[in-house]
């Protein structure tokens, strides 16, 4: 199992996938510490207690990269038809699976956290700039942490099932973002009533992305999305097994 | 003794019946050319074989077991399958390096095996820069980096030029000469007739016959050609002669397992006119399509 972890990871490596998300991640954590530094209209003035919420900044959209990263590392098989080879070599194609939904969960966390140190030094440095000193001991800041920890990794296995449930890899990214961008949104103005919207995927990744202002407590949102992220998991793991690689 | 052993093997896909009740084997160190027209099933078969396709009914075994219940798969079957499964972005070695790492080999393997099918240059460039035949090569290569006694290659000819083809000739013999077991498909027996020992034929999805070279051979026939402007009077008589005769074109008859003098002698009595007879024997290609066009429509 222990070589077949390693084998996505080689995999991941030696694309230039993931080296294109990171410099993107980069690129993204600049504009937020830069927003969130300049637009300061009705939000406290900046203090040594800023850094988390700007540390915060590209959280949400690195739960939506490791989606992206699970969904690319299974659809991506079937794309270029390596899929044959992996079956070749791993012919229980379950233990394939699960070392997918080891792999890009990890890579996911580790997109995050590479993504939110630059985005810590980013800050500090900023507001050193002016003048002021940030707290890095901040028990605020190693919530942020574990938020985005708990999203990007349950959002890489949630990619991973989905993945293998659609395992057309266009289908797949399409379907996440007409999910993620119209249906919930549609479910939730006919549902009515944040009761019960709460309830959805995206609320359940809020919880941990943006507590604040989410209806879920972390414990329940991770929870929810861990469910999801099964559920899906099991399905896609089960048709995976079962259909004939032509 | 036999490695692989296909037995009652069927799948059916909707209404399409690829493979219908198919049995067959491949004794230890020969090299079989599995051969048919293009959608005989062949692809269906070897991705049954393989475990990647599950059969409708029957059984496809490797030493005899499944393939995915083989203990260590790569060391034990290579397989070429369809040229362009690599990711394009993923260079050749990094393509063998993944490979050997699910299947635990040494990185080392991928380097020896890009030299043993002359690919040692492109070793570090992306394989969607790749021409058809540098992937061929480069799918060999991949299904020899467990140093397999087992291959498994489907059309490996495809898309090769004549001196990829020459190339793969040499490649087999080499492998057979090791004492490998080798069943190689293709739709053009041509390409494998210069190495295979023996041939399944399948078509429609059904054995037409698994027979050695020499046989197959033997099957080649006498024909005398005829060209004459009264083909279609002459055919009649030649087959009250019990010699049986096809028209190939307006004016020509091929005549099937006779000489030159019994059709002159049957034309000249019955007055009917030659302008040319030629003798000249069938070829493999010939017993080869033949058989596989003789096959009833499929039920």
């Amino acid at each position: 199992m222990t070589r077949l972890v390693r084998a996505e990871f080689t995999k991941l490596r030696t694309t230039r996938v993931v080296y294109g998300m990171a410099a993107a991640m980069a690129a993204f954590a600049v504009l937020t510490v830069a927003a969130n530094i300049s637009d300061r209209q009705g939000a406290p003035p900046l203090s040594a207690d800023s850094l988390p919420m700007l540390v915060g900044g590209p959280v949400t959209l690195l739960a939506g990269a490791a989606l992206l990263l699970g969904i690319l590392g299974m659809t991506g098989e079937f794309r270029h038809h390596t899929v044959t080879q992996t079956f070749l070599v791993t012919p229980d194609r379950g233990r394939v699976v699960a070392a997918k939904l080891v792999a890009y969960p990890l890579a996911g966390i580790a997109l995050a956290l590479a993504t939110l140190a630059f985005t810590a030094a980013v800050a500090a440095g900023w507001l050193a700039a002016k003048g002021i000193t940030p707290s890095m001991f901040d028990a605020r800041l190693g919530r942020v942490l574990l938020g985005a920890v708990l999203a990007a990794g349950l959002c890489g296995l949630v990619g991973v099932g989905v993945g293998a449930l659609v395992r057309n890899q266009v289908a797949a990214l399409v379907g996440v973002l007409v999910w993620v961008l119209v249906i919930e949104g549609l479910l939730m103005s006919l549902l009515n009533a944040p009761s019960l919207g709460k309830w959805l995927p995206s609320a359940a990744a809020a919880a941990l992305t943006n507590p604040g202002a989410a209806h879920l407590s972390r414990l329940g949102g991770t929870l929810l999305l861990a469910a999801y992220a099964l559920a899906l998991a099991l399905a896609g793991t089960r048709l995976v097994v079962r259909r004939d690689i032509t | 003794m036999a490695v692989i052993t296909i037995e009652g093997l069927s799948k059916r896909f909707g209404d399409v019946l690829a493979v219908d009740d198919l049995s067959f084997e491949v004794d230890q160190g020969t090299v079989v050319g599995f051969l048919g027209p293009n959608g005989a099933g062949k692809t269906t078969t070897l991705r049954m074989l393989l475990g990647l396709v599950a059969p409708t009914s029957g059984t496809a075994r490797i030493d005899g077991r499944p393939y995915r219940a083989l203990a260590d798969p790569v060391r034990h079957v290579g397989a070429v399958l369809e040229a362009s499964s690599f990711h394009p972005g993923r260079s050749a070695r990094n393509h063998l390096r993944v490979v050997a790492s699910a299947a635990g080999l040494p990185f080392a393997r991928a380097d020896a095996v890009l030299a043993q099918v002359g690919l040692a240059d492109a070793a570090q460039r992306r394989v969607g820069g790749f021409s058809l035949g540098m992937r061929q090569r480069l799918g060999l290569a991949t299904a020899l980096l467990g140093d397999p006694q087992v291959l498994i290659l489907d059309e490996p000819a495809n898309g090769l030029d004549p001196e990829g083809v020459h190339w793969l000739r040499g490649v087999l013999r080499h492998l057979a000469d090791q004492g490998r077991t080798v069943l190689v498909s293709s739709h053009v027996l041509a390409e494998v007739a210069q190495t295979v020992d023996q041939v399944v034929i399948i078509a429609r999805g059904r054995l037409v016959t698994q027979s050695t070279l020499a046989a197959l051979t033997a099957r080649t026939e006498q024909l005398v050609r005829v060209r004459t402007p009264q083909a279609a009077a002459l055919r009649p008589l030649l087959a009250a002669k019990g010699i049986q005769a096809h028209p190939d074109g307006a004016d020509q008859l091929i005549a099937v397992g006779t000489t030159p003098e019994a059709v002159g002698q049957t034309a000249a009595a019955a007055g009917v006119v030659l302008y040319e007879m030629r003798a000249e024997r069938s070829n493999l290609e010939d017993v080869f399509l033949q058989l596989t066009s003789q096959q009833g429509a499929p039920s």
